[in-house]
C-alpha cells in the first residue's frame, strides 16, 4: 500500500520518446474505432487443382490483394540432367518426352537437333517433314490442354470437355505413329524412328478439315467473346514489351506482349523455312491476349500441317549413317554389318565429337533450349535444359502484384506451365 | 553445316566477335567461333560490365538472357564454367558468354542487368555451389528443403547420399542413407582399341591423326567444330554419297518376293561398302 | 445385392434388346413392390456403397496426371463408375498417385494421405510411382510411393494408358468387394 504514492508520479514523467510514439498520428496508424489489419501469408499448393501440377506459392495478401508471391518450385525435381550424364545419347532421349509431358515431341526436337548439330548430320527431307508435321500436331494437342484448363480455371466447364476430345484424337494419331500415346521417343538423331502409314496421314488430313475446326471453333466461340471470360482475363497481368524482353519471356508470352518473335520463323529449323504461316501477336500483353495468341496458333499449326501433307516427299526417314541410325530389322537379318551396327548402337551408342552448342526450338510454351556439352565420348558431358516455364514463373511475382487472389489462377493458366519441364 | 539446326544469323559471327572485343575490352580473355556459335570468355570480375555492354551496345544488342548453365570440370583449377546464353531479337543472333570460377570465388550477379537472372543464378548455385555476389535471394531452388551438397557436380553420386521413407514409429518422413536393391549398371565402353588413354603394345600405328571420322557417329579425336569444317571442305570436293541404302544388296527385295534361293556371291556385283574405309584414323568396328 | 447371372427373358425375340442384369432388377423390383423392403447383409451394403462412389483425390504429380485427366474426360468417362475427382482429401476415398514422387514432395503426399478419412485406398499409377521407374537412380526421387504410403493397386506403364488406369480402378473395386468388411 505504501508503494502506491511513489508509483503515481512515475507515470506522469514518461520518457519524451515514448510519449512521442504514443501520440504519433499518421494515416497508417489506426485511429479510434478502426480494426488493425495485418497482411497475412497463405500457402497455395503444392497440391492444388489450379496449380497445374506441383507448384507451391507462398502468397502475402493484403485482404484479397496479392502483395508478393514467392513461388517454390522443385517439387518435381527428378534430376534429369544428372541422369542424362550417365546415359548414352540414345538412352537420354526418352527423358525429353518426360520433361514437358504435354508436348513431348517438341522437347525431343531440341535435343535431336543439338545432337545433329554436333555431329553435323544430314537428315533426309521426309524425316524433316515428318518432324515438323508431328511437332505441329503436338502443338495443337498441347494448346488444347492449356486452353481447356485455362478456361476451367476461370470457371467454365464445357469447352474443356470438348477440347479434350481433340486431345484424344491427337493421342490416337500419336499411338498410330509411334505406338505410345504420350511418350513417343519418335524423333531420333538422324531422322525419325519409323515411317508412318499412308492411311494415318490421310486420316489426319480428314481430321484437320472436319473434326478439328468443328469442335475447336465451337469450344472457342463459347469463351472468346464471353463477357465473364473477358472480365476474368482482359487487363489481368499486363506485361509490356520491355518487361517481356528483360524477364526472358518467349513463345506465346512474348508474342502476346507485342513482340513478333517466333523461332520457327526467325530461326527456322527442319523445313519450317518452307512453310507459310503467320505469327499472331497480341496488343495489350494481358491474359486474354495470351489466350487468343494460342487460339490462333492452333489454326496456324493446322495450316502448317496441311502444307506438310501436300509437300511431303517419299524417301528415307532417317539418315543412312549407320554409326548413328540403327539399320532396319530386315537388314539385320541379311547383313552381318547391319547386325554389328545394331549391336554397337544399342550397347555403346554413338560418339559425338567434342563441342558445345545451344540449340533452341519453339516449343508450344516458348523457347525450349538444350545446351549440350559433348566431350567426344558416347555420353553427354553436360546437358543443360533451358525450360520455358522457369523464366515465366519467375515473373509471376511482378505479374500478379496488385491483382486479386482469384486472378492468380488466371495468370497461372495463361502462362502454360508444366512442372516436368520447369523442375526437370 | 548440313544439319537442320535452327538457322539464325550465323553470318554475323565474325563481326560479333570484333564488336565484342571492342565493347568488352580487357575483360575479354578469348573469343572464338565453335560449331557455328560465338563463345566469349570473360573474366568474372568484368562480367557485369561485359553483359551490360553486350546488351546496350547498338551493334550487339542482346536484349534477352535466355539461360545460365553451369558446367563442372573437376580437373581444372577453376573448375566451374558458367555459361550465359544471350539472344538478340533484333539481330537474330545468339552468343555464349563463358565465365570460369571455383567454389570460393563468387561471380558478380547480373540481376541488375536482367531481372530474369535471379532464378537462373539460384539454380546454378543450387546445382553447382557457385556463389553469386549481389543476388538478393540466393536460396536453393530445385533441390529438397534441407538438401546437402550440389548434385550436378561431377563428384556428387547420381543416387545421392540419402533416401526417404515414411517411418511408422516416428509418424513422419525420415531420411536414411541410400541402400539400393540393385546397383546402377555402367559399362566402360572405351575399350583399349578405341579412345582409351593407354595404348596396347604393337598398336602404335593407330596414332590419333586428324583424319575425319569414318562416319558421323564414330569416335574421333576432332572437335565438333573441326568435323563441320572438314566435312564442308570434303563435300565441296567429293561427289555426294553413293547410296542411300548401304545394305541394299541390289536384288535383295525381289529375291524375298519371289522366294528364290540366294545367288552365289559371284553372281552379284559387290556393292561398294561405305563403312569400310581403308584410311587410318581408328578401327572401331 | 449380388449381381446375379444375366437372365434373358424367355419371350425375348432374337432382335430385341435386353438390358444387362434385367432378371436381377426384375426380381429386386418384385421383392420391393411385394414386401416394401429389401433384405441384404451389411457387408454387401457397405461394399456396394464403397465401390459405387470411389471419389478420388487427384494427386497429379507428373506425366501420369495427364492420363489421369484423360480417364476423367468424355471418352473414357470415369464417372460412370461413380468415381469423381475431388480436390480435397477430406472428401475422397482413393488417392491416385500419378507420377514421379520426389523427395521434396513426399511429406506433402503423406500429409494429404493422413488427411483422408477412412476407409482410404491408394492406387499407384505408373512406373515412377511404383518403383522409381526411369528415375530410379536419381538423387531426388523416392523409389516407389509405397515407401511413403501403403498402396493397394499398382498400375504399370509409363504412363499407363487411360484404359489401364480404368482397369486399375475396377481392380480396386474387386479388391474392396473381396475383402470388404465394416472396418477396413
Amino acid at each position: 500500500m505504501s508503494d502506491a504514492p511513489t508509483m503515481a508520479p512515475a507515470t506522469t514523467t514518461v520518457d519524451p520518446y515514448v510519449d512521442d510514439v504514443l501520440h504519433l498520428e499518421t494515416p497508417a496508424n489506426p485511429t479510434e474505432g478502426d480494426v488493425t489489419i495485418q497482411n497475412y501469408t497463405i500457402n497455395f499448393g503444392p497440391q492444388h487443382p489450379a496449380a497445374h501440377g506441383v507448384l507451391r506459392l507462398v502468397m502475402e495478401l493484403d485482404g484479397e490483394i496479392v502483395e508478393r508471391i514467392d513461388p517454390h518450385v522443385g517439387l518435381l525435381h527428378r534430376g534429369t540432367e544428372k541422369l542424362i550424364e550417365y546415359k548414352t545419347y540414345q538412352q537420354a532421349l526418352p527423358y525429353f518426352d518426360r520433361l514437358d509431358y504435354c508436348s513431348p515431341l517438341c522437347m525431343e526436337h531440341s535435343y535431336v537437333l543439338a545432337v545433329e548439330k554436333l555431329l553435323d548430320l544430314e537428315v533426309p527431307l521426309r524425316a524433316q517433314y515428318l518432324r515438323v508435321f508431328f511437332a505441329e500436331l503436338t502443338r495443337i494437342s498441347n494448346h488444347m490442354l492449356n486452353l481447356g484448363s485455362h478456361i476451367m480455371d476461370v470457371g467454365a466447364m464445357t469447352p474443356n470437355l470438348w477440347l479434350f476430345e481433340i486431345r484424344e484424337d491427337c493421342y490416337t494419331f500419336f499411338e498410330r505413329m509411334s505406338g505410345a500415346r504420350m511418350h513417343h521417343n519418335y524423333f531420333r538423331p538422324g531422322g525419325v524412328h519409323q515411317d508412318v502409314p499412308l492411311k494415318l496421314l490421310t486420316d489426319i488430313a480428314d481430321w484437320l478439315d472436319t473434326r478439328l475446326p468443328r469442335i475447336f471453333e465451337d469450344a472457342i466461340s463459347m469463351v472468346a467473346d464471353n463477357r465473364i471470360f473477358k472480365q476474368r482475363n482482359v487487363d489481368i497481368a499486363t506485361v509490356s514489351r520491355e518487361d517481356a524482353l528483360a524477364w526472358g519471356f518467349s513463345g506465346p508470352m512474348i508474342r502476346a506482349a507485342g513482340v513478333p518473335w517466333d523461332l520457327r520463323k526467325s530461326q527456322p529449323y527442319d523445313v519450317y523455312a518452307k512453310m507459310d504461316f503467320d505469327i499472331p501477336v497480341g496488343t495489350r500483353g494481358d491474359c486474354y491476349d495470351r489466350f487468343m495468341v494460342r487460339v490462333e496458333e492452333v489454326r496456324q499449326s493446322a495450316r502448317i500441317m496441311r502444307q506438310c501433307l501436300a509437300e511431303m516427299p517419299d524417301g528415307p526417314i532417317a539418315s543412312d549413317d549407320r554409326k548413328v541410325v540403327p539399320p532396319k530389322r530386315s537388314e539385320m537379318k541379311r547383313s552381318m554389318e547391319a547386325l554389328i551396327h545394331h549391336f554397337k548402337l544399342y550397347t555403346e551408342g554413338f560418339h559425338v565429337p567434342a563441342g558445345e552448342v545451344y540449340v533452341a526450338t519453339e516449343s508450344p510454351k516458348g523457347e525450349f533450349g538444350v545446351y549440350l556439352v559433348a566431350d567426344g565420348t558416347n555420353k553427354p558431358y553436360r546437358c543443360k535444359i533451358r525450360p520455358t516455364a522457369f523464366s515465366h514463373l519467375q515473373a509471376m511475382d511482378f505479374m500478379s502484384r496488385g491483382h486479386m487472389l482469384a486472378d492468380t489462377t488466371a495468370i497461372l493458366g495463361a502462362m502454360d506451365i508444366v512442372f516436368g519441364e520447369c523442375d526437370r | 553445316m548440313i544439319a537442320p539446326a535452327p538457322a539464325w544469323a550465323t553470318d554475323l559471327n565474325d563481326e560479333t566477335v570484333e564488336a565484342a572485343r571492342a565493347a568488352i575490352g580487357s575483360a575479354l580473355l578469348d573469343a572464338r567461333v565453335r560449331v557455328g556459335e560465338v563463345q566469349l570468355f570473360v573474366h568474372r570480375d568484368g562480367i557485369v560490365a561485359a553483359l551490360t555492354a553486350l546488351r546496350d551496345t547498338p551493334g550487339l544488342a542482346y536484349q534477352q538472357l535466355m539461360e545460365i548453365a553451369g558446367v563442372d570440370y573437376p580437373d581444372r583449377p577453376e573448375r566451374f564454367d558458367v555459361v550465359y546464353n544471350l539472344l538478340s531479337v533484333t539481330r537474330n543472333h545468339r552468343v555464349q558468354v563463358h565465365v570460369a570460377t571455383d567454389e570460393d570465388h563468387p561471380i558478380p550477379s547480373v540481376t541488375g542487368v536482367w531481372p530474369a537472372a535471379g532464378w537462373l543464378e539460384r539454380e546454378v548455385y543450387d546445382l553447382f555451389g557457385v556463389l553469386f555476389e549481389g543476388n538478393p535471394d540466393l536460396r536453393r531452388i530445385l533441390t529438397d528443403y534441407g538438401f546437402r551438397g550440389h548434385p550436378l557436380r561431377k563428384d556428387f553420386p547420381m543416387t545421392g547420399y540419402v533416401e526417404l521413407r515414411y517411418s511408422e514409429e516416428e509418424k513422419r518422413v525420415v531420411y536414411e542413407p541410400v541402400k539400393l536393391a540393385q546397383d546402377f549398371r555402367t559399362f566402360d565402353f572405351l575399350s583399349p582399341w578405341e579412345g582409351a588413354e593407354y595404348g596396347l603394345p604393337g598398336d602404335e600405328k593407330a596414332a590419333p591423326g586428324a583424319a575425319l571420322p569414318q562416319a558421323k557417329g564414330a569416335q574421333t579425336p576432332l572437335a565438333a567444330d573441326a568435323v563441320v569444317k572438314a566435312g564442308q571442305a570434303q563435300s565441296d570436293t567429293k561427289a555426294p554419297a553413293a547410296s542411300s541404302e548401304p545394305y541394299a544388296k541390289t536384288t535383295a527385295e525381289s529375291r524375298a518376293d519371289t522366294g528364290k534361293g540366294a545367288n552365289s556371291p559371284d553372281a552379284e556385283p559387290k556393292p561398294a561398302n561405305p563403312d569400310v574405309n581403308p584410311g587410318k584414323g581408328g578401327q572401331n568396328q | 445385392m449380388h449381381s446375379g447371372p444375366v437372365e434373358l427373358k424367355a419371350d425375348a425375340g432374337p432382335n430385341s434388346l435386353v438390358p444387362p442384369d434385367q432378371g436381377f432388377f426384375d426380381s429386386l423390383n418384385g421383392e420391393l413392390t411385394d414386401k416394401g423392403y429389401l433384405v441384404t447383409t451389411t457387408e454387401d451394403l457397405f461394399q456396394w456403397a464403397r465401390t459405387g462412389s470411389l471419389w478420388w483425390m487427384s494427386f497429379g504429380l507428373a506425366c501420369c496426371a495427364v492420363e489421369m485427366i484423360h480417364v476423367n474426360m468424355p471418352r473414357y468417362d470415369l464417372e460412370r463408375f461413380g468415381a469423381a475427382p475431388r480436390a480435397s482429401p477430406r472428401q475422397s476415398d482413393v488417392m491416385i498417385v500419378a507420377g514421379t514422387l520426389c523427395n521434396k514432395m513426399a511429406p506433402a503426399l503423406r500429409r494429404v494421405y493422413d488427411q483422408m478419412s477412412e476407409p482410404k485406398y491408394v492406387i499407384s499409377m505408373g512406373s515412377c510411382a511404383n518403383g522409381g521407374g526411369y528415375y530410379h537412380y536419381s538423387y531426388s526421387v523416392v523409389r516407389g510411393c509405397d515407401r511413403v504410403v501403403p498402396v493397394d493397386i499398382y498400375v504399370p506403364g509409363c504412363p499407363p494408358t487411360a484404359e489401364a488406369l480404368l482397369y486399375g480402378i475396377m481392380q480396386l473395386q474387386r479388391k474392396i468387394r473381396r475383402s470388404g468388411s465394416i472396418e477396413r
